[in-house]
């Protein structure tokens, strides 16, 4: 079966600073992918690469939705969330000052088509179309566990439940792939056990999921395989446990000469 | 069997009244208000000039709230629209006598027409480029006018544009001309209401949410698949139609048109209206016009008695300005979304910051 | 006549010039676009006239005082309207800066009157009228000469302080990063301070010499020449000043020569023409970086 998504030698600089350097890995799908590295890697830089927020310098994003493979190096955030890959932010960027349901609500958008005309005439095709909004809206809320709550306002829920409605939010989008940019920053090891629990249940939906994590813990409970890299670089590859003993990632990691100390 | 009918039928508006929230009560009262002002004993030809000339002002005050309120990018040249749709109504009475009823749909593709032209290529800027380019607009739109005399007459003016009618002798039946102000209130409220409604439908739908997404996270908006441009310029467009529409109907109830009734303090003064009532706050932007239209007049009666140029009004609409962004940003009737905007950055989020990588 | 126009259009391009250094400035300091910043332009000339019919100064200590006066009234306004919306959105400076101009301007047109007023007869020096040098058919007068010098003095003088002094320094060390500078120990609210007393003197001066220059000074003076000031600083690139006074020059000269072969109806047009179509075509102006999007906070 065909990687949902493929990265090939992408290059990213910002001025003289190359930021990524020759990234060659794949996605492939239904997986819980692990991206990891020592801080300023470069985990972001790639996110927001695949997500349209930077361009790439060179290289290569293929993407794999059910229907066809399109290159979307440099294509537009917004297209790019229509073509079925969802993320979420290191620091939350959630619509802080609307309610958790419009929240929500919004993220149907690139799934909804109705513009001034249907909101002014509110003809059947439009009033179906939004009582299905508030429908998924609702089962969105439901599902990352936030029933009934849909009338706070964003910015006044506690920050784990914050967390779970940025990805109540990307979810809504209909993604193929998520992304979730260190989703368990932040987190007591409580709500960072619900939060894994909540990745595996995505997984279970045919959701194809690539994650940054700082925190081991969740890595190495939830990934099924993991990415390393440092400096801009590929550094390693493979299966969790496999990737933890590499004596590469743990010099990265430690520094130079804690490999042979370990 | 008439008795009957007519008591259930009052059983029922009592058991709808009662069903309706006191909000709604407020509105329906004031609604009624409004619709017998003419009729109140004080009521004379001024005060219904007043009170049109408020109505007028909520709808453009209602249009450009849609810009400033619900997208959060600030738009001086407001009053470039206004006049061009006063003008082009104007100019398609005196030459071709078009109805206005036929203009009213015109004026607002016309200023849907203008708001694309200018926001297409202005709207992908960061708002303060935006905001200085709707005020050169505005100001250029004042020098064609002012210059193009072949077309406008120049400082001379526009004079003699029909009155508004209904003209039915096509069907055989009366030609009815609007003639005083009676008739000409009463189309005011018609088309706030028009207005209103339209906004409320707006504020509640999808479009309405990209904007307001717009307004709150720009990032965050486009990661949820909303193209802001396209969202801005379709909001641009609306309000820059909602102005022309005013403008149309400014022209037929004034019949006269000159090129320094659509100058900066125009935009100005329906600003200050959105930022009195409440940025992206309906009710409150309406409040905001009878609040500022009615001071004006006062100022207008005052001033000249204290020997002071009426511009000098002015003054109180700038320290208006001043003040509520310092003490109340979001308005006297603040809309929670906007007011912990603009509080934003005030009060830091309580967010945990993690380990920062190579940010964008 | 192309001459003529070309020298007419230096002249005023260098006052132009001279505002637009100070929207240039102060935008780098806080990123706000001071839309005040004419009125500071405008209270000048008012300032240099009053001075001279009721304190009977002559017309060069009128101009110093004024000028002074100036920059005390950008710091003011600084403190009174900017300074407690720093942390604010930007839409709301934008609009305090919108009102603090419409405030100013009106609170001039109580104090002085709205018609414009000359200068009091005899207060500006008999030798500016004369003719000082004649080339090519070109009368200069010492007038012209006298704001060329100035223009050229202070711009100069302005890159000194920029680039020499402590001041300077710590002014383009708040303009690349706040924070940064404040942990080096610099007083940012105090910088910003004298950027706005710079930028206020600046103007202030060229408002004089405008007012002297045709003779009339009226309240509203300030919104069309700040509104162009403003199209020059754009042109130049937002934030640099070299950029502002190339761009002031650039307009002035535009502009006299589109009055002169165009149409003079539209001189006021070319300004908002050219900023239009600047900011539409290349953003970052002649000299400058495009704005980055900082929606949340100023």
């Amino acid at each position: 079966m065909k990687p949902i998504l493929e990265i090939k030698k992408l290059c990213k600089n910002f001025g003289g600073l190359e930021a990524l350097r020759d990234i060659t890995f794949e996605i492939n799908k239904s997986e819980i992918l692990g991206l990891i590295g020592p801080n300023s890697a470069g985990k972001t830089t790639l996110f927001n690469c695949v997500a349209g927020i930077e361009k790439p310098t060179d290289g290569e994003i293929i993407f794999s939705n059910s229907a066809r493979s399109i290159s979307i190096g440099g294509k537009k955030p917004e297209a790019v969330t229509a073509l079925g890959i969802a993320r979420t932010f290191q620091n939350i960027r959630l619509f802080d000052n609307l309610t958790v349901i419009d929240n929500v609500k919004i993220g149907r958008h690139c799934r909804t088509k109705s513009t001034f005309f249907g909101a002014v005439v509110r003809n059947r095709y439009q009033r179906a179309e939004e009582k299905a909004i508030i429908e998924s809206a609702n089962h969105f809320l439901d599902f990352v566990g936030l029933k009934g709550r849909g009338q706070e306002i964003a910015s006044s829920m506690p920050y784990g439940d914050q967390r779970r409605l940025e990805v109540a939010r990307a979810l809504a989008t209909e993604p193929h792939l998520l992304m979730l940019d260190e989703p368990a920053a932040g987190m007591n090891p409580q709500e960072s056990r619900d939060l894994m629990d909540l990745i595996r249940h995505i997984r279970d939906k045919g959701i194809t999921i690539l994650l940054i994590e700082h925190d081991m813990k969740v890595v190495m409970g939830v990934c099924e395989r993991v990415v390393v890299i440092n400096h801009g670089e590929w550094l390693a590859e493979g299966e969790p446990q496999d990737v933890q003993n590499d004596p590469k990632v743990i010099e990265a990691y430690l520094g130079t000469g804690a490999a042979d100390a370990a | 069997m008439g008795k009957v009918v007519l008591q259930s039928a009052y059983n029922r508006s009592k058991v709808a009244l009662q069903k309706t929230s006191r909000g709604a009560k407020i509105r329906i009262g004031l609604l009624i208000l409004a619709l017998i002002l003419p009729f109140l004993p004080f009521s004379t030809d001024y005060i219904l000039h007043i009170a049109i000339l408020v109505l007028l002002y909520m709808i453009l005050a209602l249009g450009l709230n849609i810009v400033p309120g619900f997208n959060g990018l600030l738009d001086l040249g407001y009053v470039g629209f206004y006049g061009i749709g006063a003008y082009t109504s104007g100019l398609l009475t005196y030459h071709f006598g078009l109805s206005f009823w036929v203009i009213i749909p015109l004026a607002f593709i016309n200023g849907a027409i203008w708001g694309i032209l200018l926001g297409a290529p202005t709207l992908r800027l960061t708002g303060d480029y935006f905001a200085i380019v709707t005020f050169g607009f505005s100001e250029l739109v004042v020098l064609f006018l002012t210059n193009e005399i072949w077309l406008t007459r120049g400082p001379l003016g526009l004079p003699g544009i029909d009155v508004v009618s209904i003209d039915l002798t096509l069907f055989g039946g009366p030609k009815w001309e609007f003639i005083g102000e009676l008739p000409y209130y009463y189309l005011a409220i018609v088309m706030v209401l028009v207005t209103v409604f339209v906004m409320y439908r707006i504020q509640d739908s999808r479009l309405g949410r990209a904007w307001f997404a717009i307004r709150d996270d720009e990032v965050a908006a486009v990661s949820c698949g909303i193209n802001l441009l396209v969202y801005k310029v379709i909001a641009f467009a609306i309000s820059a139609a909602f102005g022309a529409v005013g403008g149309s109907f400014f022209a037929r109830w004034v019949t006269f048109l000159s090129p320094d009734m659509f100058k900066f303090w125009e935009s100005f003064l329906i600003l200050c209206m959105i930022v009195l009532g409440g940025m992206g706050n309906i009710w409150g932007v309406m409040i905001g016009a009878v609040v500022l239209v009615s001071l004006s007049e006062v100022l207008r009666e005052i001033l000249p008695l204290l020997g002071m140029p009426v511009n000098v009004r002015f003054l109180a609409f700038g320290l208006i300005m001043v003040l509520m962004m310092r003490y109340r940003p979001a308005g006297m009737m603040p809309i929670a979304a906007v007011a912990a905007q603009m509080r934003a950055g005030r009060v830091k989020r309580k967010k945990v910051k993690p380990a920062v990588g190579i940010k964008k | 006549m192309f001459l003529q126009q070309l020298v007419n259009g230096l002249t005023i391009g260098g006052i132009y010039a001279m505002i637009a250094v100070g929207y240039t400035m102060i935008y780098g300091v806080i990123q706000l676009i001071n839309f005040a910043h004419g009125e500071i332009y405008m209270l000048g000339a008012f300032f240099a006239i009053t001075f001279i019919s009721f304190l009977g100064l002559p017309f060069y200590i009128a101009f110093l005082v004024a000028m002074a006066c100036c920059a005390v009234c950008g710091v003011l306004l600084d403190i009174v309207a900017y300074r407690p919306l720093r942390q604010s959105p930007r839409l709301a400076a934008l609009i305090t800066a919108i009102g603090m101009s419409i405030f100013l301007q009106n609170l001039a047109m109580i104090i002085w009157g709205s018609r414009p007023k000359p200068f009091p007869h005899g207060a500006l020096p008999a030798y500016f009228e004369k003719t000082a040098v004649t080339f090519g058919g070109v009368n200069l007068s010492w007038f012209h000469l006298f704001i060329f010098t100035i223009t050229i003095v202070m711009m100069v003088g302005l890159n000194l302080i920029l680039k020499k002094t402590r001041w300077g320094k710590a002014m383009r060390a708040v303009a690349q990063n706040k924070t940064m500078a404040a942990l080096t120990g610099i007083n940012v609210n105090r910088v910003i301070s004298y950027t706005f007393a710079l930028a206020g003197a600046l103007g202030g001066a060229a408002g004089i010499m405008v007012g002297a220059f045709y003779n009339a000074i009226y309240p509203t003076m300030g919104y069309v020449a700040g509104v162009k000031a403003f199209a020059a600083a754009v042109l130049g690139g937002i934030g640099s000043v070299p950029g502002a006074m190339l761009g002031g020059v650039v307009l002035g000269v535009a502009e006299a020569l589109g009055a002169g072969y165009l149409s003079s109806l539209y001189r006021d047009g070319i300004s908002y023409a050219v900023m239009i179509i600047v900011i539409i075509l290349i953003p970052a102006g002649l000299f400058g970086k495009v704005l980055k999007e900082t929606k949340k906070s100023m």
